[in-house]
């Protein structure tokens, strides 16, 4: 059983000097995680015009590897629906990876609600960030962050996609536990707990194992931060190998 | 060993703060939690009696595992006196100070020359904050005029200053600043960029627990890059150095 970090970056962060971004890096903390891959997205293309370019660079560094390619689609962007088409084609991607609040859009804008479409025609996971950094570290660049309702409505509305949400607060995620849970392929990740004591342990109260996925947003975020919040939480071994293991793909 | 040199218990959730608190102890084997006791932004004096009480009480309670910080408003007439009874009848460690002021305003003055008097350590909240900076809020460049104008003062900012890329150059002559990484930061990098500015034996380990976790804290530590012996330091020498009324700047 395969056991995978969902929410895993490459590239550069405009905002300040990452020291483990490369692809070496991210394997090497996997191994000491005892993680076997992840599915890693292009932090390049967040801010390039043209985000496919981020994500060829991103497939010559991990085409062989056995990781998953995330492709960053920006639907404000003149078709995008054919970077989709390349994705799949020459890439195998698993997955597509939106940022409303860096690319100003909101979760109905039309665009947005056609590439969801699409996801769900492609059958191909939709993986959605609450955030990129804590707002209070924002330097330059100032996201909002995505209004509750709207994330309420989308969840309410795209019962048929699957989503994988990223980065989520623990209240956030509990806010939304119905939701969660009434779209069984909605997940969320790990990478957002950081508040409060045992909450992989709390989190179970309100969500089976496996609505949960490990998520560690390296190498912006610390892996062993999440990782310890699981190997360290006091649950049975069943429920760590079910959030660890990849059932984004089933 | 561990000593997580800031936590604290909060009023309305005192027995969920205390148990949080000794169930990590407990279960992850940590040696030491220093705590202060936290509510309103601009408490008032019996708000501020209470939590100290309640740290007392705390510390009495579990002596071996709980030191305390002795909180004080300085806006308050009586702050002084709310140090002294902190230092010679509560048993406290140190003296805390969040957000009622700057912590160089000159409110400030009298009490960190009391501290200086007893060589006792004092903790301040520093954050830098992209939005919702409150007002008073004590950012690094004001521990940095503190620490200048007070060279013998024993301080230990907060959270990095909140925003390690605000909260570390202001402080990186200033010899009596000691920093913690406590809260819910959990940037990879932060850390490493610390220590390349200013070395590892000014960093000392910090939860910000209940309301941050113990493990996102822990877990930086453990994969910054460290030798072991900085690691250990950071976890426990530094601060027992910090908080040893024998050690003097």
């Amino acid at each position: 059983m395969n056991r995978v970090d969902v929410n895993s970056l490459v590239g550069h962060w405009p905002f300040r000097c990452l020291y483990k971004n490369t692809f070496k890096d991210l394997k090497t903390e996997h191994i000491k995680n005892n993680i076997d891959y992840g599915y890693v997205a292009s932090l390049n293309s967040i801010f390039y015009n043209d985000p496919f370019e981020g994500d060829e660079e991103l497939n010559s560094i991990i085409a062989g590897s056995g990781y998953k390619h995330v492709l960053t689609i920006n639907p404000l962007l003149p078709n995008f629906e054919y970077d989709i088409e390349r994705g799949l084609e020459e890439f195998n991607i698993k997955g597509v990876r939106v940022y409303p609040t860096y690319h100003g859009y909101r979760l109905d804008n039309e665009n947005f609600l056609r590439l969801c479409q699409l996801l769900k025609d492609y059958k191909l996971p939709l993986f959605l960030p609450f955030r990129m950094e804590d707002a209070r570290l924002n330097y330059i660049i100032k996201p909002d962050n995505i209004p509750y309702y709207d994330m309420q409505a989308f969840l309410i509305e795209h019962t048929d996609n699957t989503i994988v949400l990223l980065t989520g607060y623990l209240g956030e995620i509990l806010t939304f536990k119905d939701l969660i849970n009434e779209n069984p392929n909605c997940f969320f990740d790990t990478s957002g707990l950081k508040d409060g004591q045992f909450t992989i342990e709390k989190l179970l109260d309100s969500f089976a194992p496996e609505k949960i996925v490990y998520g560690s947003l390296y190498p912006l975020y610390t892996m062993k931060s999440t990782k310890l919040l699981i190997d360290r939480a006091k649950i049975s071994d069943d429920s760590k190998n079910k959030i660890l293991y990849d059932k984004i793909q089933q | 060993m561990i000593i997580d040199a800031h936590a604290h218990i909060w009023a309305g959730n005192y027995e969920q703060s205390r148990a949080d608190i000794i169930n990590i102890c407990e279960q992850y084997g940590v040696s030491r939690v220093y705590i202060s006791g936290l509510h309103s932004a601009y408490p008032n004096e019996d708000e501020i009696e209470e939590l100290n009480e309640e740290v007392a009480k705390f510390i009495n309670d579990y002596p071996n595992y709980i030191g305390g910080y002795c909180y004080v408003n300085p806006r308050h007439e009586n702050a002084l006196d709310v140090l002294k009874k902190g230092i010679e009848e509560q048993g406290m460690a140190g003296m805390k100070l969040w957000i009622s002021t700057y912590c160089n305003d000159p409110l400030v003055y009298p009490l960190v020359e009391k501290c200086i008097d007893l060589n006792f350590p004092i903790l301040i909240h520093a954050f830098h904050k992209a939005v919702d900076q409150l007002p008073n809020e004590t950012l690094a460049t004001h521990v940095a005029d503190l620490a200048k104008r007070y060279p013998e003062a024993k301080l230990l900012m907060a959270h990095l200053g909140g925003n390690a890329y605000y909260g570390i150059k202001p402080i990186i002559e200033c010899k009596n600043v000691w920093v913690d990484i406590s809260g819910s930061l959990f940037r990879r990098d932060d850390l490493d960029y610390t220590i390349k500015l200013i070395g590892s034996d000014r960093v000392i380990f910090g939860t910000d627990m209940p309301g941050a976790s113990y493990l996102v804290n822990l877990g930086q530590v453990e994969e910054a890059n460290l030798t072991d012996k900085q690691r250990q330091d950071i976890y426990y020498n530094n601060a027992v150095s910090f908080f040893d009324r024998g050690f003097r700047l």
